[in-house]
């Protein structure tokens, strides 16, 4: 079955390179068909609100088309990306996910049932850059601050096996800092929780934080990803080699955020046409009107950069691995 | 501050436009809340793309409104059917069906809705006196005071349970936290209970669950028997408006009682954390214990319909607090919300005070017209839906099993978990048939998971001595106080045991 799949995906490569401007063939075979696109989260939230969007505006690009989003929530995005996964690759359904499940794939979790490496890579929408977010109240003003704390201070994360987790474990153990994480903090309870004193930081998606640190309760001391000015980067802070190596990845993953892809080897022409109405999408001027008022920016990249990105972050050293396994679940 | 308070009424009642807009908002809100499995969170994402073109106070005014009134209609199937939409209307079931079943479908009803608009007008109050005290308030609530007020709320099973059942009570809401502990375990990563099965990751859905412990077995029961709902006809059930005005008028009768489960569903709903089923439960739980009579709860008790729906929508106006004054959402409801603020202008955070307070005020106004139209409608049309009660239920039962169904598998859209209600049903089915209390699984399902997560959160950041903190030194005291009260009460009416009990 999965060499079946390889080599169908071999071949479609193939014919994707035989005859690269189908892009006006595909988009007539989707005047009149339903297109299904899967948010793997409950409605509400980033990836509902960009999958939204980017549903709506691809239906625009593609003539006679109707795009139908469905949400499919559930074990941390894996029941609607295995869902996605194992779907018709006729170009009818696509759908968004989180890119943190490359760590799952990378450790090979129990309820991974795909290969990131097959996916038909649309595009992705944004990047999500990852920051240090230190409560306002807290004496750790700064990068400097935080690795010469004499006792540990409390990080909280999401449950244990999540994309947060495993990047607050990985950071703290590879470049040892004084970080003892308070697991289960879901939704705003981390920000709460920061007002209240109880937690003193958390490592988070900026855009998650910046709504907080404008109302003056937090700060930030480092990122990861962004073009963000107003915080030095971690990897001008720090000189441990595997250090960067992992910062590097939680870059890579950071870059790729809410990306749309469709089932392994979808027939080229249609892909063609679902990546040349995505890349519309996103050079609408009306969806960046609309992207700006959800606060939600738009830094797009497209189909084969994405699928390259993957390739490049699913490769990692059996260490980084290690360690990644060893963060995924307690003892 | 008197200047705002008017101005904001005025920018919702002087424009035409607005108030037209709250019409349908509070239409759309009682659509959404009526239909089983799905939430108000749904509608206000789907909702989003409408209110761009709408102003500050506009859209922001058709949200909250579309939102708050969600809760308000929900009780109306699980009074009549016993088939609760979701984790709060559970709670009204449990005395709303009975009281169908005695022919007092209106009652229940004219209470039920009118108990929702006094919570919602009451949460409004509370939001708005709550302001300047909000910071210290919310606060003063960390995970060990969650887990405390998690363990006070599973001691009212004692009372729930009612006299001489205690031990039933405590096996069956030990079952609940039992199932409570199903799925993803976030401080270890590992799935429990879970098998090969993903859509178990994320718990028991609790919709389901209430579904299958309350609605199914009922259904299964009213086939059986034949006949309709209610067991007296509506004529002889006299059956009117009069008898809805009596539902009405029941809530001034028990005012003390709704002001105060309005104002602790209100603070449970400001203090983020406790999630939304917890402020139903804990009220009716409080109603129960609070009782002079609790052997009357669970055989359709008025004061079982009021407590749970003042509630559940006073804890609306409760919520919005944190979430407009510290931009941060006390609910996922309210997460969503507040992303659609962003878009209508709105910076949610603590310069509203500053900068919005005819907003502010105007959105409390919302809260306070938007629960006054939903009332006034429902109660209009509530007369002829109450009707159904007096059907045969072997019409009924059909489609109302369809309704289960569906609100089992819209909630998540997973068909899983139709194997999940039709194993459930059966257990639910054991429990009423040979009379056994059914709400302690809820509270257990409910409360379990708040109680185990902020045990371990507790235990991680203070270590053993986490409940030595002022605040948690006195829930510990009221605890003990209920066990102390429940034992006796419970020991010293085990031969007074009330006739009819389980009927």
């Amino acid at each position: 079955m999965t060499m079946f799949k390889t080599s169908l995906a071999g071949f479609v490569a193939l014919a994707a390179l035989a005859a690269p401007a189908s892009a006006q063939d595909g988009a007539a075979y989707f005047n009149g068909k339903t297109v299904n696109y899967i948010v793997a989260t409950a409605p509400g939230g980033g990836y509902d609100s960009y999958g939204r969007l980017v549903a709506e505006f691809m239906q625009k690009h593609l003539p006679g088309s109707t795009f139908v989003v469905r949400n499919m929530p559930g074990a941390g995005h894996l029941i609607g990306t295995n869902a996605l996964y194992a779907s018709k690759p006729d170009g009818l359904t696509l759908g968004t996910f989180n890119t943190g499940l490359i760590y799952n794939q990378l450790v090979a979790n129990e309820g991974v049932k795909f290969d990131l490496n097959k996916f038909s890579w649309i595009g992705k929408a944004a990047s999500d850059a990852r920051v240090f977010a230190v409560a306002s109240q807290s004496p750790i003003k700064t990068w400097a601050d935080l690795v010469g704390a004499k006792e540990p201070v409390n990080f909280s994360t999401a449950g244990v096996g999540s994309a947060s987790y495993v990047e607050t474990v990985i950071l703290t153990k590879a470049l040892k800092l004084p970080i003892r994480i308070q697991t289960g903090y879901n939704g705003a309870d981390d920000q709460l929780a920061m007002r209240r004193g109880e937690i003193v930081g958390s490592i988070a998606s900026r855009s998650s934080y910046d709504q907080f640190v404008k109302n003056g309760y937090g700060r930030y001391i480092a990122q990861i990803g962004g073009a963000d000015k107003d915080t030095p980067q971690l990897n001008t802070l720090v000189k441990d080699a595997n250090g960067l190596e992992l910062i590097a990845l939680i870059e890579s993953t950071s870059e790729i955020a809410r990306l749309t892809a469709a089932p392994p080897a979808v027939p080229a022409p249609q892909l063609a046409a679902l990546r040349d109405a995505y890349k519309k999408a996103m050079e609408d001027a009306d969806l960046q009107a609309r992207a700006e008022k959800l606060e939600r920016p738009v830094e797009p990249l497209y189909g084969d950069d994405i699928a390259k990105m993957i390739a490049a972050a699913l490769k990692q050293s059996p260490e980084t691995v290690a360690l990644l396994k060893e963060s995924m679940s307690k003892k | 501050m008197v200047d705002a308070i008017g101005a904001g009424l005025w920018a919702l009642v002087g424009n035409p436009q607005t108030m037209g807009l709250m019409l349908i908002a509070v239409l759309i809100g009682l659509i959404v809340g009526a239909t089983p499995g799905i939430g108000g969170r749904l509608s206000i994402a789907l909702a989003i793309p409408f209110v761009f073109g709408m102003d500050m106070t506009q859209g922001a005014v058709f949200l909250l409104t579309m939102h708050a009134v969600n809760g308000t209609s929900g009780q109306i199937s699980s009074i009549m059917f016993g088939v609760p939409g979701d984790g709060d209307d559970a709670a009204t079931t449990i005395d709303g069906y009975p009281m169908a079943k005695k022919g007092e479908a209106g009652r229940a009803l004219g209470a039920s809705i009118t108990a929702s608009g006094v919570g919602g007008i009451i949460g409004a109050g509370v939001f708005a006196v709550m302001i300047p005290l909000l910071e210290p308030v919310v606060l003063a609530f960390s995970p060990a005071e969650f887990f405390l007020l998690a363990i006070l709320g599973i001691t009212f099973i004692a009372f729930l349970a009612g006299k001489g059942q205690i031990f039933k009570g405590m096996i069956v809401g030990l079952f609940g936290m039992m199932l409570a502990t199903v799925g993803m375990d976030p401080q270890t990563g590992t799935a429990r209970y879970a098998g090969d099965y993903l859509f178990l990751w994320d718990g028991l859905s609790l919709v389901t669950a209430v579904l299958a412990i309350f609605a199914v077995p009922e259904m299964i029961s009213l086939a059986a028997r034949g006949g309709s709902i209610s067991a007296l006809s509506a004529e002889t059930a006299h059956f009117s408006y009069r008898q809805l005005f009596q539902g009405v008028l029941e809530v001034p009768r028990h005012w003390f009682l709704a002001l105060r489960t309005s104002i602790i569903g209100a603070m449970i709903g400001m203090v983020p954390g406790l999630g939304g089923s917890a402020a139903a439960w804990m009220c009716y739980g409080h109603a129960v214990q609070t009782s002079k009579h609790p052997e009357r709860f669970g055989h359709g008790a008025v004061e079982g319909v009021i407590a749970p729906e003042t509630a559940s929508n006073a804890k609306e106006g409760g919520s919005l607090l944190p979430t407009l004054f510290f931009g941060i959402p006390g609910s996922s409801g309210m997460a969503v919300l507040m992303g659609a603020f962003l878009i209508l202008g709105i910076q949610p955070g603590p310069a509203m005070m500053t900068t919005n307070l005819d907003l502010v005020w105007t959105l409390i106004w919302a809260l306070v017209v938007g629960n006054l139209i939903a009332v006034s409608f429902l109660l209009f049309i509530t007369r002829w839906v109450a009707l159904l009660t007096f059907v045969n239920g072997a019409m009924l039962v059909p489609f109302i099993l369809v309704l289960v169904t569906v609100g089992a598998y819209a909630n998540e859209g997973q068909w899983e978990n139709l194997v999940i209600l039709l194993v459930i049903s059966v257990v639910g089915w054991g429990l009423m048939r040979w009379d056994w209390p059914r709400a302690p699984f809820v509270i257990g399902l409910v409360l379990g998971k708040i109680a185990e997560e902020s045990l371990h959160k507790a235990l991680g950041l203070w270590g053993l001595g986490f409940f030595t903190r002022p605040l948690s030194l006195v829930l510990i005291g009221m605890i003990a106080v209920t066990i102390a009260y429940a034992l006796y009460n419970n020991l010293r009416g085990k031969n007074a045991m009330p006739v009819g009990a389980g009927s």
